[in-house]
């Protein structure tokens, strides 16, 4: 029997006012996929990402994750999702411990498991000396190494991830990397990421999808997506400056600049 | 860059800083819908209603002070009774300079947080200015949030007081209200930068969380000394009564050193010729000695907050504490609880919530040991204890808005987790009951061997229970609904004020009925009474419990 699709957006639409941050936008991430989320800023990565997690209403449009409604089953959904947010908004007056309490809690996680894998969380990512500080004097860096291991404790069906090597050092960053290979080996769990670096995305996602200005352009794994723009050996960077028809803003924008 | 550059420097960040305080956007709340323009104007505004209604308060308490000084000219009997003019007037003015003082300091300690928590002189660190400017606009932006308390205290107090008592005596009176200003200033920073280190960075754990509450009771000083004063002035007086007896004593000469009655002195002196007690080359001494000294404390107080406030502003909250390899075991708790735990642990590093939960336990406290210290029996000490639990229960009705208002952080967080409005409204609710039963079991404790009958007074706590959990959950259910329709934290406590206001009016008619109720019925005896206060809290918690609790409403 085929595995349940983690992630559909059919005909997802997002307004703000009278503004359009996401129009008609149709994706799947499917069973064992990592797919990435590409556009520039406000092209409306993070309005999709908060209406997967029920953070923003849609206009329009479904949201379906393994099959249920995030519009009628939301908590549901967000039981089976584990999200990383763009900005490490956190609890401030909480320590690390604290929240993490917190959303073991909320989760349902027993003691055992829960402290099992907080050890294992925490120790990889060398945060020991930091888990009775408050989150106020956190570095971003460690507060974005908080909401990983957050997200990561529930070990959730589906992984949502707002830019999530932000701030982190070179040596997280490679553990993430890595760790998000491993956790959709099994074949039955998704993750949509979103990025602005084209390296991580090209070294990471299975598929990619293009968004500008709330539409998607393009979508496919790195080879469908040259051959869409006839590239044979583009880099996903030109890839995604071909598809967004940036690629001769860029120049422009660069020679206006002259040299610094 | 001159002082006109820091003039307009601070009028920028106090622009971001009025938008931190109003939307708490840095601590994870949604921006609100709308052109940035008109938020940054609304938070403006709104940040000026703030200090207006502070405002408003202390220039009530001069027009009160100046009233009774007034009256008491011609009603001697009613408003001073044996105490001399001379005395009376320096002790009312006293306790108006003692209240100015606590006023403007809790109004600090309730602004300071947000000001140094909100970045905005980080932010103009990074830039091209010099130090002096930087210095500058850092001591003017700190003014700004006292601007209008401050002006209040000095010019209503001068010009209130010189209309009852004199033109002479309204100029005496500057000086107090001078150093009243200037030592608030400080205090209030000493105060936000002690939180800023030894609260807000304070580690988790036990013996930290009892020193973190502990600081927390000091931080409520100020408050009860409003509190206190009322309560405590017939004592007072009566202790002006007696020095005034005794003509120049020591005790005189050291009442005439300490602030702010030297100042209250003044004026007194400047109306009535004399401070209502004999006055020797020594009482005068330690009088103009005082006065001078405090004077130039509260300039050095100034000079020391304008220098002082961009330093402190740089202070990273951090433990003093070097760090230390943790247990990393995690104790997860029912949904209900951890809401409860999660918004005490939020509230032993947040004054403004900590103040809530602890207002109503320290009410009880000292309305407890005044039970305590009445005669055993009597009336007075049956209606102090019923009137601690009646204040408790209805201080509870604004605990709902408030603990709402703690969903309000990390909102963009906290509302992608899988919890029910029914688990969130839960644990607050429970939070609630709690509070009440905690200030209550103190009242009980010290009241039990003063109070007229043990049983009839836990049996009013338990009646009064159901409609405290009522109006909580009242409350609650309407704060949720509004947020789910409007897919936005409906208020905090500075954004939507009118609205938590607003919720708090049903809450507090639903805790005042039952209380209304016995004290109407128990002409029958109390027993009755208990059972009229009994049956209409239940009836009011079955009512409440479907509005808020219901699936799909909550």
């Amino acid at each position: 029997m085929a595995a349940a699709v983690p992630l559909r957006l059919d005909e997802l639409t997002v307004r703000y006012g009278e503004r359009v941050a996401v129009d008609r936008l149709s994706i799947r991430v499917g069973p064992g996929e990592i797919y990435g989320l590409l556009g520039s800023n406000g092209a409306g990565k993070t309005s999709t990402i908060k209406s997967v997690v029920g953070l923003v209403r849609p206009a329009g449009g479904r949201v379906e994750v393994f099959g249920h409604d995030a519009g009628t089953d939301g908590l549901w959904v967000k039981a089976a999702v584990g999200y990383v947010p763009e900005t490490s908004l956190l609890y401030d007056a909480l320590t690390p411990r604290e929240f993490l309490e917190f959303v073991a809690s909320v989760r349902r996680l027993d003691r055992a498991l829960a402290s099992e894998r907080t050890r294992s969380y925490v120790t990889a990512f060398r945060l020991e000396e930091e888990f009775d500080e408050p989150i106020l004097t956190l570095s971003n860096g460690t507060r974005q190494k908080v909401l990983l291991i957050a997200a990561l404790l529930h070990q959730p069906p589906l992984l949502v991830l707002d830019e999530p090597l932000n701030s982190l050092d070179p040596r997280s960053v490679r553990i993430m990397k890595d760790l998000l290979v491993r956790y959709v080996a099994g074949g039955e769990r998704g993750i949509l990421f979103s990025t602005h670096t084209m390296e991580v995305a090209e070294q990471l996602c299975h598929r990619v999808g293009i968004l500008d200005r709330g539409v998607l352009r393009g979508e496919g794994s790195l080879g469908a997506l040259r051959e869409k723009v006839a590239a044979g050996d583009a880099t996903l960077e030109e890839v995604f400056l071909r598809l967004t028809e940036e690629g001769e803003g860029v120049r422009a924008a660069v020679d206006s600049l002259g040299a610094p | 860059m001159s002082w006109r550059d820091a003039r307009r420097l601070s009028d920028v960040a106090f622009s971001e800083l009025s938008l931190q305080a109003i939307y708490a956007i840095r601590q994870g709340n949604l921006v609100p819908a709308g052109p940035p323009r008109r938020l940054v104007a609304r938070a403006r505004t709104r940040v000026l209603q703030s200090k207006a209604i502070v405002s408003f308060v202390l220039g009530l308490l001069a027009f009160g002070v100046a009233f009774a000084l007034r009256q008491s000219r011609f009603e001697r009997a009613v408003f001073a009774g044996p105490v001399p003019p001379g005395i009376f007037d320096a002790g009312l003015l006293t306790g108006l300079l003692s209240l100015d003082v606590a006023f403007l300091w809790w109004t600090g300690m309730q602004v300071l947080p947000t000001f140094l928590s909100s970045g905005v002189l980080p932010v103009l660190e990074a830039l091209p200015i010099d130090d002096r400017t930087l210095g500058r606009t850092a001591g003017l932006l700190y003014l700004r949030l006292f601007d209008l308390p401050a002006l209040t205290v000095l010019v209503a107090t001068p010009l209130l007081v010189g209309l009852a008592l004199g033109p002479w005596a309204g100029v005496a009176v500057l000086p107090g209200a001078l150093a009243a200003v200037g030592f608030a200033l400080a205090l209030s920073l000493v105060t936000g930068r002690f939180f800023v280190r030894r609260v807000q960075g304070a580690r988790g754990g036990g013996g930290s969380t009892v020193v973190r509450w502990s600081y927390l009771v000091l931080w409520l000083v100020p408050a009860f000394a409003m509190f206190a004063f009322v309560t405590a002035a017939g004592a007072f007086f009566d202790f002006l009564g007696n020095v005034a007896t005794q003509g120049p004593s020591v005790t005189g000469h050291l009442l005439l050193a300490a602030f702010p009655f030297s100042f209250a002195a003044l004026p007194a002196i400047a109306a009535n010729g004399t401070p209502g007690f004999g006055l020797d080359p020594v009482g005068w001494l330690f009088l103009v000695a005082a006065s001078a000294g405090y004077l130039l404390l509260a300039a050095w107080s100034v000079l020391w907050v304008v220098a002082s406030v961009r330093r402190v502003s740089l202070v990273p909250p951090a433990t003093a504490r070097p760090p230390a390899r943790a247990r990393l075991d995690l104790a997860p708790q029912p949904a209900m609880v951890a809401v409860l735990t999660k918004d005490l642990r939020i509230a032993s590093r947040t004054p403004g919530f900590a103040f809530l939960i602890l207002l109503p336990i320290l009410d009880a406290l000292v309305l407890g040991l005044w039970t305590y210290a009445s005669a055993p029996n009597s009336a007075v000490a049956s209606g102090l204890a019923l009137a601690a639990v009646t204040i408790a229960a209805l201080l509870a009705t604004f605990f709902g808005p408030a603990f709402f208002a703690i969903e309000v952080l990390a909102y963009s967080y906290g509302r992608t987790l899988p919890l029910s409005d029914r688990s969130l409204l839960a644990g607050k609710v429970l939070l609630v009951a709690l509070m009440y039963l905690v200030a209550s079991g103190i009242v009980l404790g010290l009241a039990l061997a003063r109070v007229f009958d043990p049983a009839v007074f836990a049996l009013f706590v338990a009646a009064e229970l159901p409609a405290v959990v009522a109006a909580s959950l009242l409350e609650l259910g309407i704060l949720f609904r509004r947020a789910r329709t409007r897919g936005l934290p409906v208020t905090n406590l500075y954004a939507g004020a009118w609205y938590a206001i607003f919720v708090s009016v049903p809450g507090l008619l639903v805790a005042a009925a039952p209380l209304v109720a016995f004290q109407t019925a128990r002409a029958e005896g109390s027993y009755v009474g208990l059972a009229v206060m009994g049956a209409i809290a239940l009836g009011e918690l079955a009512f409440a419990a479907p509005f808020a609790l219901r699936r799909g409403g909550s």
